[in-house]
């Protein structure tokens, strides 16, 4: 008997027991379009992190400075670090929490931060309207401030307010630009802060030295140079002596380099952990799914009891009838693998649309869904396609 | 030839042990046609199993056509059925799902004959049973008489060196058991070795030679008429 006469056989008998074949096939459609649905959300869930993460530039350090020593550097002898080294630019950071008023409208817990020009490229800020912070804000003290939409319309009650003021710490900002909407994410609203000149931040908050600064290099592969010769300019500047260890990151009690690429990989590996585990509790449904297959295939096997005997009397070996039942199952569960994966299909397409988030099926699961949907037919029905291929012939043409 | 030799078969009844053929030898040549009859519990039935290596003996030897059979795989046996024995049942035994020509291809499929091949057989077969008319019918569309001769169509597709047929005016009305009858002798005419296994006398006397069996053992031996073979 070949693969394509016990697929004809298969197809019949599936035909003939419509109603049982679709119920016993509906197990596998849930199992797999439940894998399909949860495992495309946590895949979506954590590109949509790392995306996030990523937006903030693959190339960029952050540096805190953890010591109180009296050894400090200036801020002219950091932004020289600008332009060898594979550093491309770099930004002091001072940043706080206040809250604004202008007029009667406040808006609270506002993110303040005050930077360099350079800042702009750093963290790929956009504007709306008006400028950045220059060199001429640094260089006064100006108290120019560039604010973000958020904060924009909570006070205003519009996005284009160049040339009001706000009030910060008691002291009169003048906007004189407004940051593009970048929107929300559950840790951080870039949307709600603002900037303005590292200098005037330094004299409202009372902060001579520097505590943090972001670092851009010239690419992700000049990430470790970069990083080397900040840790050997703060070395030097702070007075202390830090060990690298083997895999490149620094240890060191006086300052912390982050490496974006870090953060990275942390979220991916939480997020490739949860998929996982969503898949797996989906793939239980598939597990129950198969039980229904093997429960059908046996009940299949006593009633074509007869068929079985007259089958083996007119010469079907053992492997006939094995093939022939075992084909059965796999027709019936691979055909509810591909309907549960179109359907699975038509779910993602909502659901991004519900919960804005892209949900893409890969590849890759597809082969899983299609391929875990076959090893459950051969699975579950090698058991019933055994007994079936065991009748005795005399004794199975006696049934009735 | 079909050569059974002191068969000997036990079945195991709670305590009791019932010899189901007790030392049964028989010898039928090729192109005969040979009836067994006995009443029911005569062991005629395990005699047919045994025949059409559906079973196998506990003790003897059964040589089938030149080949020892008697102790053949499951493998093997299934083999011998599919090419060397053509069976005719009292209950048909067509699968209620396949057409009247799917049926008769069945054993070819297990040949792994090709489809255009299988086809051709099949059909061929049916005319044989008169029967060309009604290929594409299922066995429920069709009367007792028609789905004996299907079952008649199946067993002769294969060119089977034997036919066995098992009580197989059992179930029908006695103008369509003639014609039934009336097939097997055709088949015989034709060159088929034939063996008839029934409970009805009259019946048995259609055969050239009649072996009455009881109790498991051979009890009257009855030539009707002399064969082409004898």
């Amino acid at each position: 008997m070949t693969f394509f006469q016990g697929l004809k056989m298969a197809l019949l008998s599936i035909k003939y027991n419509k109603m049982r074949s679709i119920l016993t096939m509906l197990g596998i459609i849930i199992g797999v379009l439940s894998v399909i649905v949860l495992v495309s959300i946590g895949q979506g869930a954590g590109d949509q992190v790392t995306s996030r993460i990523k937006a903030l530039g693959s190339n960029t350090l952050t540096v805190t400075i953890t010591s109180n020593s009296s050894k400090s550097f200036t801020a002219s002898e950091l932004m020289e670090l600008a332009g060898s080294n594979g550093i491309e630019n770099i930004s002091p950071s001072l940043s706080s929490s206040v809250t604004t008023k202008s007029g009667s409208q406040t808006d609270e817990d506002t993110k303040i931060i005050g930077i360099y020009p350079s800042y702009e490229s750093i963290a790929g800020d956009t504007l709306d309207y008006g400028r950045y912070i220059t060199d001429v804000d640094i260089e006064y003290k100006l108290t120019n401030a560039v604010v973000g939409v958020d904060v924009a319309t909570n006070l205003f009650g519009t996005t284009d307010c160049i040339g009001e003021t706000i009030t910060i710490e008691n002291k009169q900002f003048t906007i004189v630009g407004v940051l593009t909407s970048t929107g929300t994410s559950s840790t951080s609203n870039d949307d709600e802060r603002i900037i303005i000149p590292f200098s005037t931040a330094q004299r409202i908050f009372l902060q001579s030295s520097i505590k943090s600064f972001y670092v851009s290099t010239t690419s992700e592969d000049t990430i470790t140079q970069a990083e080397n010769k900040i840790s050997s300019f703060l070395d030097d500047k702070l007075g202390v002596t830090s060990t690298v260890s083997s895999d490149g990151t620094t240890t060191n009690s006086s300052y912390k380099i982050y490496n974006q690429n870090e953060l990275i990989e942390t979220v991916a590996s939480t997020t490739s952990t949860l998929t996982a585990m969503l898949g797996g509790i989906a793939g239980i449904s598939l597990l129950v799914g198969g039980i229904g297959i093997m429960n059908i295939m046996l009940v299949s096997v006593s009633e074509r009891t007869k068929e079985i005997g007259i089958r083996k009397a007119i010469g079907a070996k053992r492997k006939d009838i094995l093939l022939q039942f075992l084909i059965e199952s796999i027709v019936i569960s691979l055909s509810g693998g591909v309907i549960g994966l179109l359907l699975g299909y038509i779910c993602t397409i909502i659901l991004s649309n519900v919960l804005s988030m892209t949900l893409a099926i890969s590849g890759g699961l597809v082969l899983l869904a299609i391929g875990f949907s076959v090893a459950v037919g051969v699975v579950f029905g090698l058991y019933p396609a055994n007994t079936a291929s065991k009748l005795r012939p005399i004794e199975a043409l006696r049934h009735d | 030839m079909l050569v059974l030799n002191n068969i000997k078969k036990r079945y195991a009844m709670g305590e009791e042990t019932v010899n189901a053929l007790d030392d049964v030898s028989i010898t039928i040549q090729d192109k005969e046609f040979v009836s067994i009859v006995g009443p029911s519990g005569s062991g005629k039935s395990t005699l047919m199993n045994i025949v059409g290596c559906l079973d196998s003996a506990d003790e003897g030897t059964y040589i089938l056509f030149g080949t020892d059979v008697t102790h053949l795989s499951d493998r093997q046996l299934s083999e011998v059925r599919n090419k060397k024995i053509g069976f005719i049942f009292q209950g048909f035994n067509l699968l209620s799902k396949l057409t009247a020509l799917e049926n008769v291809e069945l054993p070819l499929i297990y040949q792994g004959i090709s489809a255009n091949e299988r086809k051709e057989k099949a059909i061929e077969a049916l005319k044989k049973v008169g029967l060309e008319g009604r290929v594409k019918h299922r066995p429920t569309e069709l009367s007792g008489g028609q789905q004996q001769r299907v079952a008649i169509a199946r067993a002769l597709v294969t060119n089977p060196s034997l036919i066995l047929a098992d009580e197989p005016t059992g179930n029908l009305d006695s103008k369509s058991g003639k014609e039934i009858i009336a097939l097997l002798h055709e088949l015989n005419d034709n060159g088929n070795t034939i063996m008839l296994i029934t409970h009805d006398m009259s019946l048995a006397k259609e055969a050239q030679r009649s072996i009455e069996i009881r109790d498991g053992k051979i009890v009257n031996e009855n030539i009707y008429r002399a064969g082409d073979a004898i």
